[in-house]
């Protein structure tokens, strides 16, 4: 039997047909390449307000309610921090960190009462969100500064029923 | 005299390196690529807070609501008033009442009677926002019947 062998160099060699898995690849490539959104992380606060907690207020008092109270200026941003009766002053990171610290006194002396401890935050109608927020955020808890890991303070956080601005 | 001809007059490339580089680019983008569907829409400019982080465990029903402003392209607002972005629809927040009436009765016909009360309300509001506004908001949720709510916040790990 006659083996016919490819002529000369070409024995043996096998050609794998590039171009179509190059094409393939490169489209493969662009689809992704397009596809991608980048997403920032996002997080998220809980917000604590039952059915009727206004109503049902009366039945039941929560032991430590905390009033963290919002002032606005007109044009929305922050006024006054008012802890309890203490005012916590106007300047956006400082009074948010004076009022984290009022926290910290607070769940500290409580010994272990913060989980019945909830803050009702009380924000003027017209205040931007962000200092909601930064409320928010700083009753919740905090960064601790050395193992960068968030510490949290008290879970339960509502809001009081809206100042609308005929009727304040 | 006798001229050595070269294999071949065709010049061919290596083509390992090249393909070794785009495969890893594609390993890459696939890997980035999250095809999860979010109901995050982005005309809202959220909060930044160093506290929010993205929760361990991904919350089975929510009910993610928008609210924002109008931007045109230079980032001013078109309304002064906020809206909840539904789609391609913009309700102003005092009128969505009957929306959350009707998401109330979605939930229920979707997973049985009363399970709008495990459904989570996530308010994605932008920083401009009135307060006063999203408490209306959470009003009008209760109103329909819900009673978990949350509130969203873009993380920040630097000051500020």
């Amino acid at each position: 039997m006659k083996i016919r062998r490819g002529s000369g160099e070409d024995a043996g060699k096998v050609d794998i047909q590039m171009a179509p898995m190059i094409d393939v690849v490169f489209q493969l490539l662009i689809f992704f390449m397009l596809t991608l959104k980048i997403v920032a992380p996002e997080g998220d606060f809980n917000i604590n307000m039952p059915i009727g907690s206004a109503a049902a207020a009366s039945d039941e008092p929560p032991p430590l309610d905390i009033k963290v109270r919002l002032l606005a200026n007109p044009d929305g941003t922050l006024g006054q921090v008012v802890f309890g009766n203490r005012p916590l002053g106007n300047d956006a990171p400082a009074c948010f960190d004076r009022l984290n610290l009022e926290i910290v006194g607070l769940v500290g002396s409580g010994g272990g009462f913060a989980d019945d401890m909830s803050v009702e935050i009380d924000a003027d109608y017209n205040l931007n969100y962000e200092y909601t927020i930064k409320a928010i955020s700083s009753c919740t808890g905090r960064i601790d500064p050395v193992t960068q890991q968030p510490v949290r303070y008290i879970e339960k956080i509502k809001l009081a029923p809206p100042r609308r601005p005929g009727e304040a | 005299m006798r001229i050595k001809r070269a294999a071949s007059s065709v010049v061919e490339a290596d083509m390992t390196p090249m393909i070794d580089m785009t495969f890893q680019l594609i390993a890459f983008f696939m890997i980035v690529t999250n095809f999860e569907q979010t109901q995050a829409d982005e005309r809202v400019k959220l909060p930044a807070d160093q506290l929010a982080r993205p929760p361990l465990v991904p919350r089975e029903d929510e009910l993610v609501l928008n609210v924002g402003f109008i931007r045109n392209t230079k980032g001013e607002k078109v309304d002064p008033d906020p809206f909840v972005f539904l789609g391609d629809e913009n309700v102003r927040v005092m009128d969505y009442g009957p929306y959350l009436k009707r998401e109330r009765q979605v939930a229920d016909l979707k997973h049985g009677d009363g399970a709008h009360k495990n459904m989570t309300v996530v308010i994605r509001a932008d920083y401009e926002v009135p307060t006063g506004l999203i408490q209306e908001l959470i009003k009008l949720s209760q109103e329909a019947g819900f009673e978990k709510f949350s509130f969203k916040a873009k993380s920040d790990d630097g000051a500020g």
